[in-house]
């Protein structure tokens, strides 16, 4: 019976922990996160023509600015700022319908799963970050 | 408005008076100008209250007593001709020393039982001297008349005493033969008594002749007696006539002459006589005492204290002229001369100095005039011009009073304007009135009288032109005719009540405009943006608006673009991409109300109806800036 050396187990052992870290972590890091496969959402392109955006699916990362309106048994519409400001700045509103026990904070930061329903973005799926 | 009259009595009074030196007194009838040289003497021998002319009632007041100087017009046109007479050639002082030689001559010191006829005669003939000149106005040759009738009347009274004196010898003569004829009467009866035996004999011898002579001597008795009272009457009547002539030339205020005339009967008439008898009442005015016993004394000292009074005045009216006062140098002047016109000192005052006064009187005149006229607008300028030739003139309390008479009648034309506006007849006439009362060339009456005229005429010419710009909601143009449509729509309620309204909203608009012209100057256009899309909702044809908006509007391109983006999104049905366009405007003016208002107004619509979105209807997209370089404004409603 072969013996497998001590020397790999010291060195193997740390390697996978680290491959299993880096697939988890990295496409987080990358933005990506639960939405990863998603596009990220253009607030210019949005600004500019939202009607040619109706019907699809984006992620969008972004920090609550403000809660500005809340209807009970509908949902709330937030102000928020995208974190990623290369596809535009400034401040955007977006639906969040009443699906889940979500507490929402100013400042908080989130990645959403948006879509867009006529001039609305509709929050369909989010995850803090 | 009694109070209001008062005012303009006072000041009419005061303007009509202009000339009083001192103002307390508003409505003074007398006492136009006191004198301070007269009551400034401590050791008066008198109560002086006061001396002062009064222009109005042509009279003097010195030491109480008034001097009636003629009528008003007389007494001006007098000082006039005073000041207009060239400076008399006389020798005042070649004059003044023969007056006092005379006085010298007739002196209680000069005249002894030696010179008392000689002194006499000489003062006599220095009276003739002295009415040589012109000033003494052939004064002295009145005195000296009045002493050869005095002189006459003793020869008279002479002669009456030779008469009653021969008559009383007579008388004497009469009586002892009454005497004689009496006793041989008597004589005669003793011897019939005793005799009874011849009865034949007659007993009433010599009865008639006695009676005759008893006539003889009470006739001459009777002539005796009416020579006494011709002599009495002689003597009184030449101590009145002398008496008059003293008063006479004390009242005339010839006080020199005054002094001669007293001095002559002080020689002429004896101590028994030396009492006053004529004017001692007149006299007795001069003296607060009650049991005051007038003498010749009382009137030497009366014209001796005048002469002094009259020397001091003009040694003041020199002084305040050298120093510059010469509104107050004319006011002692004038009380001067009115108190010793006839004084050498006054008739010999220097003739420049009184061309100067003659056309400061003039001038002064000639204010009083206007001020009696109520011309109000030229007191000013004639205020300046004495204030030109008199400095110390006390122009300023005049102008002060007629500003306030001014101020008067255009509050009175005001309220005559507010009393037709308001359709109060009797309260715009009253107005008027007092108006005119207080200052009859007021340019103001006349103005408000033809715009009553007018009114009439306008009114049917405004209130269809106002109806129409109603409907046509040109709500600026009816403001700018507000005074107008106000006057001409005073009777008409409802019209009056909708133009009210449209000042009021115009009005408004103008503080708004006003407001957001501030805040651009500020350095804050996107607020004065705000406030101008705000007005712009309710006044969107305003012209003034839109110009301020588009002077405005280059600063905050971006700003508005956005609003309008948001408008029209808003009106499309896009209210989150509405939403969207507000929250980007709010970022470039967070402090924007509007901009917070809308925002919490579509939030509230996009969370309620968020789930019925109907993906099927796509609405327009919105114009990129790119595409045009008009700069949007908020649609009007």
């Amino acid at each position: 019976m072969s013996k497998i050396p001590p020397i790999f187990y010291a060195l193997g052992i740390p390697v996978v922990v680290i491959v299993i870290l880096l697939a988890v972590v990295l496409p987080r890091l990358a933005g990506g996160g639960r939405f990863a496969d998603l596009s990220a959402f253009s607030v210019d392109g949005y600004r500019k023509d939202w009607a040619t955006m109706q019907g699809n699916i984006y992620r969008l990362d972004c920090q609550i600015e403000q809660q500005l309106s809340f209807v009970e048994g509908k949902g709330r519409i937030l102000a928020v700022k995208p974190t990623e400001t290369a596809r535009g700045a400034g401040r955007i509103s977006v639906f969040v319908p009443l699906n889940g026990g979500n507490n929402f904070e100013v400042g908080q930061r989130y990645k959403f799963k948006v879509r867009v329903s006529r001039d609305l973005l509709v929050v369909e799926e989010l995850e803090k970050f | 408005m009694k109070h209001l009259f008062n005012i303009l009595f006072i000041s009419a009074l005061t303007v009509a008076g202009f000339a009083q030196a001192e103002p307390p007194k508003a409505a003074t009838t007398s006492g136009d100008y006191k004198s301070s040289t007269v009551e400034g003497g401590a050791d008066r021998l008198f109560d002086v209250n006061s001396d002062s002319v009064d222009m109005e009632n042509g009279s003097m007041q010195w030491k109480g007593k008034t001097f009636n100087l003629g009528n008003s017009r007389l007494m001006r046109a007098r000082f006039e001709r005073y000041l207009q007479t060239p400076q008399t050639s006389d020798d005042v002082q070649k004059y003044i020393k023969i007056l006092d030689k005379i006085e010298k001559l007739l002196a209680p010191n000069a005249i002894t039982q030696a010179n008392y006829y000689t002194n006499q005669q000489e003062a006599f003939n220095l009276l003739f001297e002295a009415a040589q000149y012109e000033m003494d106005a052939n004064n002295s040759l009145t005195v000296a008349s009045q002493v050869k009738k005095i002189w006459t009347m003793r020869a008279e009274f002479r002669d009456l005493n030779i008469t009653k004196n021969q008559l009383e010898a007579l008388r004497k003569l009469q009586e002892g033969v009454v005497v004689n004829r009496a006793q041989k009467i008597e004589e005669a009866n003793d011897d019939t008594t005793a005799g009874s035996t011849n009865k034949l004999k007659k007993t009433s011898q010599g009865t008639t002749e006695l009676g005759y002579r008893v006539k003889d001597e009470s006739r001459t008795q009777a002539e005796i007696l009416a020579k006494s009272a011709e002599m009495t009457a002689l003597g009184l009547k030449a101590q009145v006539e002398f008496q008059s002539q003293m008063v006479g030339f004390l009242l005339q205020r010839r006080y020199r002459h005054c002094i001669i005339t007293s001095a002559f009967y002080r020689v002429l008439f004896k101590g028994a006589n030396q009492n006053i008898k004529v004017g001692a009442k007149e006299v007795k005015e001069f003296f607060p005492v009650s049991d005051f016993v007038p003498t010749l004394e009382s009137l030497d000292t009366l014209a001796r204290e005048a002469m002094n009074d009259v020397n001091l005045g003009m040694k003041t009216v020199d002084d305040l002229h050298k120093q510059g006062e010469v509104y107050a140098s004319f006011e002692r002047l004038q009380e001067t001369y009115f108190l010793g016109e006839y004084e050498p000192v006054v008739m010999t005052f220097d003739a420049v100095k009184k061309r100067e006064m003659l056309d400061l009187w003039r001038d002064l005149r000639e204010l009083q005039r206007i001020g009696d006229e109520r011309d109000l607008a030229n007191v000013e300028g004639y205020v300046n011009k004495v204030k030109g030739r008199a400095k110390d003139f006390p122009g300023t309390s005049i102008l002060s009073k007629v500003n306030n008479a001014i101020n008067a009648s255009n509050m009175a034309v005001l309220s005559a304007k507010q009393g037709a506006l308001s359709g109060d007849t009797a309260k715009a006439e009253s107005a008027l009135e007092r108006a005119g009362k207080i200052w009859p060339q007021n340019p103001q009456i006349k103005e408000f009288a033809t715009q009553v005229v007018n009114r009439q005429d306008k009114m049917g010419q405004m209130i269809p032109e106002f109806d129409r710009l109603v409907s046509e909601s040109k709500w600026r143009d009816i403001f700018n005719k507000k005074l107008e449509f106000a006057l001409a729509l005073s009777s008409d309620k409802g019209r009056s009540d909708k133009l009210r309204q449209i000042v009021n909203r115009v009005g408004e608009l103008d503080a708004n405009i006003q407001k957001a012209s501030v805040l651009a100057t500020q350095n804050n256009p996107y607020l004065a943006w705000d406030v101008l899309v705000e007005a712009s909702k309710t006044e969107s044809d305003d012209l003034v608006l839109a110009k301020t908006r588009s002077d405005i509007a280059p600063l905050v391109a971006d700003y508005a673009r956005l609003i309008a983006l948001a408008e029209k999104f808003e009106k499309e049905g896009a209210e989150a991409a509405a939403l969207n366009a507000w929250l980007q405007a709010q970022d470039i003016n967070p402090a924007s109300p509007a901009c917070g208002e809308a925002i919490k107004r579509l939030a509230r619509i996009v969370a309620g109806g968020s789930n019925v979105r109907a993906t099927s209807e796509v609405p327009v997209p919105p114009l990129t800036p790119a595409t045009t370089e008009e700069v949007p404004v908020p649609p009007a409603r």
